[in-house]
C-alpha cells in the first residue's frame, strides 16, 4: 500500500470523524437534540468510514491487493448511498417554500444538507480510488496515525452510542422531535415529554 | 433500538482491527440492513412534494 494511498485512508477516516464531532458539538454545545433520521445519518457516516478503516486493518496485517481495496471502497460506497437516501429524504421534506427545517442552519446549510454532501463526497472520493486501483499487492508500515485514526473512529462511535441511549432512555425508537434526554428525565422521576407529531 | 445499531457499528470495527475478515463482513451487512429498516420505521411522513 502506498503512502498516498494510506494517506487518502486517513484522511478519509479523519473527515468523517470531523464531521461526527462537530455533529456531536450541535447536540450539546448549541442543545439540538438530533432526530432519529440526523442519528441514522451519523450511523450512515461512521460505515462509509468503515471502507478506508477496513483497509487500514487490512494493510497492517499484510499486503494489500486491487480486491481488497474494491472491497473496502465498495463498502463505503454502499453505506454512503444509504446515508445519501436518508439524508436527501430529510432535505425534501424540509424543501417546501416557508418550511424552517430542522433545527439551526451552521455555515448557512441544515446539518441534514451538509449530511447529504459529505455522503456524495464519499461516493466521489471512493469511485476515484477504485478507478486508480493497484495492479499488484501492495504493502506499507501502518503507523501511529493510521492506527489513531481507526482508534478514534472507534471511539466516536462509542460515545454516540451513549449520547443516543441517554436521549432514548429505555425506549426502542426515539420520538420524532425529542426536545429532552429521556434516560435523565426517567431517571429524576420527571413526567414523561409527549412525542410531537411534526416531521424531523 | 438506536444504541444496538452503534453498539454493532462498533463491533463490527473491532472485528476488522482483529483481522476476522469474514465476521467483519458479517456484521457490516447486518448493520447496513439494520440502518435500513430503522430508516423504513421512520420514515412515514408524506413529501411536501409534487413530482
Amino acid at each position: 500500500m502506498t503512502l498516498f494511498r494510506l494517506c487518502i485512508a486517513i484522511t478519509c477516516i479523519l473527515a468523517t470523524c470531523a464531521v461526527l464531532v462537530g455533529a456531536l458539538w450541535a447536540q450539546y454545545g448549541l442543545g439540538e437534540f438530533p432526530c432519529p433520521l440526523c442519528i441514522i445519518q451519523r450511523m450512515g457516516m461512521m460505515l462509509a468510514a468503515l471502507g478506508p478503516a477496513w483497509l487500514l486493518c487490512r494493510a497492517a496485517r499484510g499486503p494489500v491487493d486491487a480486491h481488497d481495496f474494491a472491497q473496502c471502497y465498495a463498502c463505503s460506497i454502499l453505506a454512503a448511498l444509504v446515508g445519501g437516501t436518508v439524508s436527501g429524504r430529510q432535505v425534501l421534506i424540509h424543501i417546501a417554500p416557508g418550511d424552517p427545517g430542522y433545527g439551526a442552519p451552521i455555515l448557512g446549510l441544515h446539518l441534514y444538507t451538509w449530511a447529504f454532501i459529505v455522503f456524495v463526497v464519499v461516493v466521489a472520493v471512493s469511485a476515484v480510488q477504485m478507478l486508480v486501483l493497484p495492479k499488484r499487492a501492495e504493502s506499507h508500515r501502518v503507523g501511529v496515525g493510521a492506527r489513531l485514526s481507526v482508534a478514534l473512529l472507534g471511539a466516536i462511535i462509542a460515545v454516540n452510542a451513549v449520547a443516543v441511549f441517554v436521549e432514548s432512555g429505555f425506549h426502542w425508537f426515539l420520538p420524532d422531535n425529542p426536545t429532552s434526554n429521556r434516560l435523565i428525565d426517567e431517571l429524576r422521576g420527571a413526567p414523561p415529554t409527549t412525542d410531537e407529531a411534526s416531521n424531523p | 433500538m438506536d444504541a444496538l445499531i452503534f453498539l454493532l457499528i462498533l463491533a463490527t470495527l473491532v472485528a476488522m482491527w482483529r483481522g476476522k475478515r469474514r465476521l467483519a463482513g458479517m456484521l457490516f451487512a447486518v448493520a447496513l440492513v439494520a440502518v435500513v429498516l430503522l430508516f423504513r420505521h421512520h420514515a412515514t411522513d408524506t413529501l411536501p412534494i409534487s413530482l
